[in-house]
């Protein structure tokens, strides 16, 4: 026997050993590839957004915004000539680092939890700590492509001259991972999602992004909130990028600063995201931990006693009749609403009550950024009737117009696609009596719910701080309810027409620019006539319009035209969703 | 532990009392079957995942729909359950129209999907009174039966953990008793033991037999034979959409296989060529009832009403196989002598 096997000169075993000997080296890139091929599925959508995005920051923030900023701000002594140039770096560096929160998010929990990829892999010769460095090094190269479309772009328009730019490339990956790389080692310890992305793209990126310096330069904020900016990883990266771009004169040890501080934060996370890996993957049994599990078990220890009390039912007759109507869509509809609305609420309940609470919090952190940061270039706004407001007011309005907007997309496009795709809740409604319709209804009243909340802390704080008075307060609350009940509708008919997770992208891709024309951070006559009815044909610039109105006090026949847009929204939104519900619960 | 879990069941009181069944048979006649397909049909695109059917399950009858994986048979249990719309033909369930009365069809039914597909945001016994919520019974209701269905899926003492908590066999009772929570006319299960240990599912089948005794009809679909011998009154062959066989398991098994089967081993080389020779041995004699041989790689199967007799004259002929086996057929040989034992996919 020994001789046969000495006499080949590749034994299946060795075979084998050669192969995983191969794996030892280069494992992290056949992850990485993994990664990559699975990313190819919205490569499309990628490179869209990557060439779409400085688009429309350079027309928005750098034409728009600078238009009114106009000769307020002198942004030469930072060695740059026109705002734009001046934001171009920044928003490079502040996009990569965003969408650093979505790759380092749900596709680490997708490969624990979701689908179990990182366990597929495991089960080869990869070690864990390759598995984890082959899911950053994918995600490096989407940060690079970005990166060299973005600059192309900029480059393009001329909002960068500088051969050296191009460096920024490797700033802006470098930062987008001192951005991600910590969240995806907090992420990987999670044995579950309950809306931890949310939080954290909440409290923590939103913050970072928002006080970064990225439209203004950092020094324009009040000392407490510059903090913010030399912890963010977003600032240290615009400030890289500037040195780059346009040599913003800058001491080199504070360059040097910001490349070290960057570096430092990603060697530091890469190795402990690494060993939560092993730790994770490895042989020990862990499967991560649920933070608040034991506060989870207090409060439904109390819920059960207070059932325990109330339960005293002797069951003697059987089961009670179950109701349904009949008559008109008898087929779509069984009049209990009220029951999907009822799982909504234990759901919420459930959840950490954190991620609710916080959906007011995105408007605040808009507000106190552009209100605080952008106000010291800018007079004011002119108004209607001829005076000026400051600038705060004049985006107040808009925000919550845009909050409404962003909570009622968000809930009837993406949550009403997850329950439909991901975790089948439909499917199991839809096993008992209820009908599509019950579903659809109970789900839109739900986001209303949410959306008053939101809107409810938004106005109290617009009422603190004196940027709207109580009546205009009252009435703006409903207008929100009314804009969300359109988009709302609206979303819910575009979901019925999605397949895959991939279009919600194309459809942010559709917000983003909405969001940014539509008179929320600047007035639209900045632009000629024929953009300026361009956006007037879109949902949210009637929202925000209809908001100035209100709180401005100041009504007239657009008022009109505003609240009919929105009145064929939801009619046209409720009639193409109705028509298409078949399609959405019954397949 | 098996006895335990016997026990616990028999102290459940699940069956409909005396009531409710006049009060349903007002509503519609007791005469009517449970369900009744005629020329059903199914298509996505191109592709035909029911093609024309025709059955129909009397009332508190256990009805199975067998076949291989993509036969139709979810597909018509959608149908059934009224979450799918047909292409054409016509489908009564407890003498409605799924698809004009969908809510009202599904308010009679219990649903046990292939997939448990819980609420992993609500808690164990959460899940069972918002599924109840969702048929609108009242919530007094809820909480007592909550607990009884608790009790019988032996999951009391995990009533408030997270749904994400508990193993595969949990997660599947829960599912099972979260369907029972309507107290349904008609159960539709589809493959209900799949991934249960072989106590829980000696568990669930006493279970069904004692809804069956109350008057509920069941429906199910399943891979194994054995639990559609022990629990279907009758059963069709489903495959590529058609029906290829109906009727008791007993009837089945007479109609479609002969009443024993000899299985002989005479090596990988040789089964092929022995097959032919054992057919002439054979097929002269008929005081073993010999029908056919199929040959598998391993072994070879002969079809005879007398295997004993059989093997007898094998054994006369000089024939030593390595081993040999004499047994009832059984469903299975009917399911893979209808459906072919090639894998479908």
């Amino acid at each position: 026997m020994t001789s046969t096997q000495a006499s080949l000169t590749t034994s299946p075993a060795q075979q084998k050993d050669a192969l995983a000997a191969r794996t030892g080296l280069r494992g992290a890139l056949y992850q990485a590839e993994a990664t990559l091929r699975s990313m190819r599925a919205y490569g499309g959508v990628v490179l869209a957004s990557s060439i779409f995005q400085p688009i429309m920051y350079i027309l928005a923030m750098g034409l728009g915004l600078g238009v009114l900023i106009g000769d307020g701000a002198d942004f030469s002594a930072y060695g740059a000539q026109s705002y734009l140039m001046y934001i171009a770096p920044a928003v490079l560096a502040s996009t990569v680092a965003m969408s650093a929160g979505i790759e380092f998010t749900f596709p680490v929990m997708e490969g624990f939890k979701w689908r179990r990829k990182y366990y597929g892999a495991q089960a080869t010769a990869l070690t864990p700590a390759q598995i984890a460095s082959g899911h950053i090094l994918a995600v490096c190269v989407r940060f690079l492509v970005h990166s060299v479309v973005f600059i192309a772009v900029l480059y393009a328009f001329g909002a960068i001259t500088s051969p050296l730019a191009v460096l920024q490339i490797f700033s802006a990956t470098l930062g987008g991972l001192a951005m991600g790389l910590p969240i995806m080692a907090y992420i990987s310890t999670l044995r579950e999602e309950k809306g931890h992305a949310a939080i954290i793209q909440r409290f923590i990126m939103m913050p970072l992004f928002l006080f970064s310096g990225t439209f203004y330069p950092l020094t324009n904020l009040p000392a407490a909130l510059q903090v913010i900016g030399w912890i963010s990883p977003i600032w240290h990266a615009n400030e890289l990028g500037r040195v780059l771009a346009f040599g913003q004169p800058t001491p080199l040890w504070l360059t040097a600063l910001h490349a070290g501080y960057l570096l430092a934060v990603v060697v530091i996370s890469w190795r402990l995201v690494q060993r939560i890996f092993i730790r994770r993957l490895g042989y020990e049994e862990w499967r991560g931990r649920t933070p608040g599990a034991k506060a989870d078990a207090k409060r439904q220890a109390r819920v059960d006693a207070k059932e325990t009390a109330a339960g005293a039912y002797r069951r003697a007759e059987g089961v009670p009749p179950v109701r349904v109507r009949s008559g008109l869509l008898a087929s779509m509809y069984s009049g209990n609403i009220r029951a999907v609305f009822q799982r909504g609420l234990s759901a919420i309940r459930n959840n950490r009550g954190v991620i609710f609470i916080s959906g007011f919090l995105e408007p605040v952190l808009f507000l106190t950024s552009f209100g605080l940061g952008i106000s010291p270039m800018i007079s004011g706004v002119e108004a209607a009737d001829g005076g000026t407001v400051s600038y705060a007011a004049f985006i107040a309005p808009a925000l919550l117009a845009v909050s409404a907007m962003n909570g009622a997309i968000f809930d009837s496009t993406w949550n009403v696609f997850f329950k439909l795709k991901i975790t089948k809740l439909y499917q199991t409604m839809m096993s008992t009596s209820l009908g599509p319709l019950d579903v659809a209804v109970g789900e839109i009243f739900l986001a209303l719910f949410r959306g008053g909340i939101y809107g409810l802390g938004f106005l109290g704080v617009l009422l603190a701080t004196g940027l709207v008075d109580p009546l205009s307060a009252l009435l703006m609350w409903f207008t929100a309810l009314f804009i969300a009940l359109g988009f709302a509708s609206v979303g819910m008919a575009v979901t019925s027409f999605m397949k895959r997770f991939q279009q919600m992208d194309w459809m942010m891709m559709i917000l983003m620019p909405m969001f940014l024309f539509s008179a929320t951070l600047f007035p639209i006559e900045v632009y000629p006539q024929g953009v300026q009815w361009i956006i007037q044909a879109f949902p949210l610039w009637h929202g925000v319009e209809l908001m100035r109105d209100i709180a401005f006090w100041d009504f007239g026949t657009m008022t009109l035209v505003h609240i009919s847009y929105y009145l064929v929204m939801v009619a046209v939104g409720m009639t193409v969703a109705a028509y298409r519900m078949k399609k959405l619960f019954l397949r | 532990m098996t006895d335990d879990v016997s026990m616990a069941m028999c102290k459940l009181s699940l069956m409909p009392t005396a009531a409710a069944p006049a009060t349903r048979a007002s509503a519609d006649s007791s005469l009517s079957p449970a369900i009744e397909a005629v020329d059903l049909t199914k298509r996505y695109g191109d592709f035909t995942a029911v093609d024309g059917i025709t059955f129909s399950v009397t009332r508190g009858e256990a009805f199975g729909l067998l076949g291989p994986n993509g036969a139709g048979k979810s597909t018509t249990m959608r149908m059934i359950a009224a979450v799918a719309a047909r292409t054409s033909g016509q489908m009564n369930v407890a003498g409605l129209d799924p698809e004009v009365e969908g809510p009202r069809v599904r308010a009679r039914l219990g649903v046990i999907p292939q997939q448990d597909n819980l609420d992993e945001e609500l808690t164990v016994r959460e899940n069972i009174i918002m599924y109840g919520r969702y048929f609108g019974l009242p919530r007094r209701y809820l909480l007592a039966k909550a607990d009884e269905l608790l009790d019988f899926a032996q999951l009391s003492h995990k009533a408030s953990a997270r749904v994400e908590d508990l193993s595969g066999g949990m997660k599947r009772r829960l599912t099972i008793a979260r369907a029972l929570v309507n107290e349904p006319e008609i159960l539709l299960l589809d493959e209900p033991t799949t991934g249960l240990d072989p106590q829980a599912r000696h568990v669930l089948w006493d279970r069904l037999f004692r809804l069956k005794e109350s008057g509920t009809t069941l429906v199910l679909t399943t891979h194994h034979m054995d639990e559609a011998e022990q629990l279907c009154d009758r059963l069709v062959v489903v495959d590529h959409g058609t029906i290829m066989a109906e009727g008791s398991p007993a009837g089945l098994i007479r109609e479609h296989s002969t009443r024993e089967v000899l299985e002989l081993r005479f090596g990988m080389d040789r089964n092929a060529e022995l097959a032919e020779h054992l057919e002439k041995i054979l097929g002269d004699d008929d005081a073993a009832g010999f029908s056919h041989i199929e040959v598998l790689p391993d072994r070879l199967l002969v079809y005879a009403g007398q295997a004993e007799t059989a093997l007898e004259r094998i054994h006369a002929a000089g024939l030593k196989p390595m081993t040999s086996l004499v047994r009832r057929s059984s469903l299975e040989d009917v399911f893979l002598r209808l459906t072919g034992r090639s894998l479908i996919d």
